[in-house]
């Protein structure tokens, strides 16, 4: 018998076998879904509520002293928009940023360069390093802010033993000073979160490369430049996403070392959304300034990760 | 008929004679008793009063104190919830808008008043004071903080608690010296002593400073770290002549005599210490009671500190030892105006779900006879406000000078002037201690001024001008708003 005339058979059972498969896996996609569907409804539940939320009250007129919860548009959005001192607190958060993050990065960097070979103690020194990350940054803080004091602070004894004579530096209200002040304790506390986790990506970088450029006869920037940086880019850049993303919440440091003061010179958007939402309630307010900080670090955050093609 | 007349008669006259007996009775019992009287059965089956106080030293009264005798007179457990002050208010304000009911009594600072009442946070404690009996001691509260910081718009919130008011303090020995007072004549043709105006105080404090150099003392040390400085500018720009708000409710605090303050300010730090910029409560605390400074302006614990009473006390040990007990005179600051700076006041949470016996939690705390005790309490901040505490044989004993101290304290509360009230309070505030932190980073105070009364138009202008001018016109027609 030819082995045609047994085709349509096995068609008809190969289309039964496909629909069998199709409806087992529609079944089996639909019972995933099902598994999935609490946590889902819970992520919504916790993540996009409080978002639905945030934006209903920032068109509200909430203020926390007074009963009045009526819709008002748009208001709290211009009132946003002609807010000097909100746009200076972004300001002043951008320039924490912009000065802070490279440092802690070529700081970091440098240091993990350090650690990287075996050197006696080195687990006792990386360990001793990463300390300032542990401790809470309002601790940090007030840490620092005793360090600056003027009257009991170690950092105006030493210069006075330096310049033999009683030294009177107000760091915290100085508007000279008082950025450096603030970016010492800033950098202080999380250059070590930089460094650990280079080190952790110059540890991973293929040895045979280096071994092979150094026969080559490349030199160190030219190693480090086409076969170390690109090798840690990808740490690198989560690292400087991260430590991006703190640096615009800048609060805790900030707080604890000047209030934002002198005057409103060092306030940063964290701030300036802490004093209006929950010292003078501005509740309404705050929502449309915490949601313009979304918004705006979502942006961020999306344009660097597709930079770094971890977005896809 | 007759009889029945007569008896009658004898009925109503029955009746009479054991009203008059029962209402006798009930006058004689102190506040303090009836209060205990009446919790005691709604104390019954062990019932927890949760009251919100100030963190550290304040709230020893009543963990330590005032809590458990209460307990042990009534029954009611006292549960402290501690905060800051700068946390309180919203504190109590996120507690009742969660309306949790979660306090039953508040500290509420007097200027916090109006926008706890208008937020409907505290419960109008005319009603209880009624039924309770508590308005004849209510009257014998010194007349500034009864009359300035217990109503808004005519009705009782609160019970003044606390007589916060900024006294002056001066090194006694150190204007009793011959060699200084013949030196001091001789520079500024008037003699040496506790100076009446800011011109005698820069006199004077310049001349201390320049003579006891090599003593390492400074002629005198101020609170200039902006949180203090509030309520020090609010004193002085009204003792200046200052007013903070024309007839149209626009801010005039940048008026020449709101700029007099600051360029004052700024130039008597020259013979100050170093660094007096940053002195809040503590720096300015160590540097007078090393005796570092002649004089200085504060609250009234410095002058039980500075005799050292009870400096062994365990709550204490954190306080400098005082090297000048004995030798610090206390009156009132030039201008003769003290500030009353924050003070407490005790309210009933409106959200509480135990109204009744809050209440009753307080009107005993705050009666003549348990405040007179807790007045006393060498460690509980808690200064006196009642006309018995200023004369109060007891506390007149407490250490040699304490009559003296009593006195400046009487004599404040008589002059006292009032923080200023309005909705909103903490935003023209807090305007007011940025302007005096860039004040300390060089900028002009016309400048500095200008800009703050921008920031308080702008707030007025959200509040509403005419329901502003409402709140500011009642609290400046208070005794305590502007000297009279």
């Amino acid at each position: 018998m030819p082995a045609s005339c047994f085709q349509p058979r096995e068609q008809t059972h190969r289309t039964s076998l496909a629909a069998i498969r199709t409806k087992a896996a529609t079944r089996d996609r639909r019972f995933k879904y099902v598994l999935v569907a609490p946590s889902i409804f819970v992520l919504l539940l916790i993540g996009i509520f409080p978002l639905i939320y945030l934006i209903v009250v920032s068109f509200q007129n909430i203020t926390m002293t007074d009963m009045d919860t009526s819709f008002q548009g748009l208001l709290n959005y211009r009132q946003m928009v002609n807010d000097t001192r909100m746009w200076q607190a972004l300001l002043h958060t951008v320039i924490f940023t912009a000065i802070a993050l490279p440092i802690e990065l070529v700081l970091g960097l440098a240091m993990a360069q350090l650690f990287i070979d075996r050197i006696p103690g080195r687990q006792v020194f990386v360990a001793l390093l990463v300390l300032p990350v542990v401790i809470s940054p309002i601790v940090a803080g007030a840490t620092w802010s005793l360090m600056f004091d003027n009257r009991f602070g170690p950092i105006n004894q030493i210069i006075g033993w330096l310049i033999g004579g009683e030294a009177t530096i107000l760091w915290t209200i100085n508007p000279n000073l008082v950025y450096p002040a603030i970016l010492v304790a800033e950098v202080w506390q999380w250059t070590p979160f930089m460094f650990l986790l280079l080190l952790a990506a110059l540890s991973a970088v293929d040895k045979s490369q280096l071994e092979a450029a150094s026969i080559d006869g490349a030199g160190w920037w030219r190693t480090f430049f086409r076969i170390v940086l690109p090798a840690i880019w990808p740490v690198m850049a989560i690292a400087i996403l991260i430590r991006g993303l703190d640096l615009f919440r800048l609060f805790d440091i900030v707080w604890a070392l000047t209030r934002g003061g002198p005057g409103t010179m060092t306030e940063t958007i964290s701030i300036f959304a802490y004093v209006k939402g929950f010292q003078q309630f501005d509740t309404s307010f705050t929502a449309a300034v915490a949601l313009m900080i979304i918004v705006l670090l979502s942006i961020v955050v999306m344009a660097a990760l597709k930079r770094v093609e971890l977005a896809r | 008929m007759k009889q029945a007349q007569f008896g009658l008669r004898a009925v109503a006259a029955l009746f009479a004679v054991a009203t008059l007996a029962w209402s006798t009775g009930a006058a004689a019992q102190s506040a303090a008793q009836r209060a205990v009287d009446a919790a005691k059965p709604l104390c019954a089956g062990g019932k927890t009063i949760t009251i919100v106080w100030e963190a550290g030293l304040q709230s020893l009264d009543p963990l330590n104190f005032s809590g458990p005798k209460w307990e042990q007179l009534t029954g009611c457990k006292v549960k402290v919830v501690e905060a800051p002050v700068s946390e309180m208010f919203t504190k109590i304000m996120q507690e009742f808008r969660a309306g949790t009911g979660a306090y039953d009594a508040l500290n509420v600072i007097p200027a916090w008043m109006p926008d706890l009442a208008q937020a409907g946070a505290l419960e109008v404690l005319d009603p209880y004071v009624e039924k309770y009996g508590y308005a004849k001691e209510l009257q014998t509260i010194a007349a500034t903080y009864r009359d300035n910081q217990m109503k808004v718009n005519g009705k009782i919130y609160g019970f003044p608690d606390d007589g916060d008011v900024f006294i002056f303090y001066y090194r006694k020995d150190l204007f009793a010296r011959d060699d200084l007072k013949k030196a001091f004549k001789a520079k500024h043709g008037y003699d040496l002593a506790p100076p009446k105006t800011w011109k005698q105080f820069d006199d004077i404090g310049s001349f201390f400073t320049e003579a006891l150099k090599s003593e390492g003392i400074y002629g005198a040390s101020m609170f200039r770290e902006s949180g203090y400085g509030n309520f020090m500018f609010q004193e002085r720009f009204r003792n200046e002549g200052g007013k903070f708000f024309d007839a149209n409710m626009k801010a005039t605090i940048n008026s020449p005599a709101g700029v007099k303050v600051l360029t004052e300010w700024r130039n008597e730090n020259r013979f100050m210490p170093p660094g007096v910029e940053k002195f809040g409560f503590v720096e300015n605390l160590a540097v007078f009671l090393e005796g570092k400074s002649a004089m200085t302006i504060s609250w009234p614990p410095y002058g039980r500190f500075a005799a050292g009473y009870l400096s062994e006390e365990k709550a204490l040990s954190w306080v400098p030892k005082s090297k000048i007990a004995g030798k610090v005179g206390y009156t009132l600051p030039p201008g003769g105006h003290p500030e009353l700076a924050a003070g407490f006041a005790l309210s009933v949470a409106a959200g509480s779900k135990q109204k009744e016996a809050a209440y009753l939690f307080i009107q005993w705390l705050n009666s003549e006879d348990t405040s007179n005790q807790r007045v006393q309490l060498p460690y509980a901040l808690r200064d006196p406000f009642r006309d018995s505490h200023f004369t109060n044989p007891g506390y007149l004993k407490l250490w040699p000078d304490a009559k003296d101290y009593l006195a400046a304290l009487q004599a404040a509360s008589k002059t006292g002037l009032l923080d200023l009230s309005l909705i909103q309070t903490d935003k023209y505030e807090e305007a007011l201690r940025q302007g005096i932190s860039r004040l300390w980073a060089g900028e002009d105070p016309k400048k500095i001024l200008d800009d703050i009364a921008k920031q308080w138009d702008e707030v007025t202008a959200k509040v509403g001008v005419e329901k502003q001018k409402a709140v500011y016109s009642a609290w400046a027609a208070k005794s305590g708003a502007y000297p009279k």
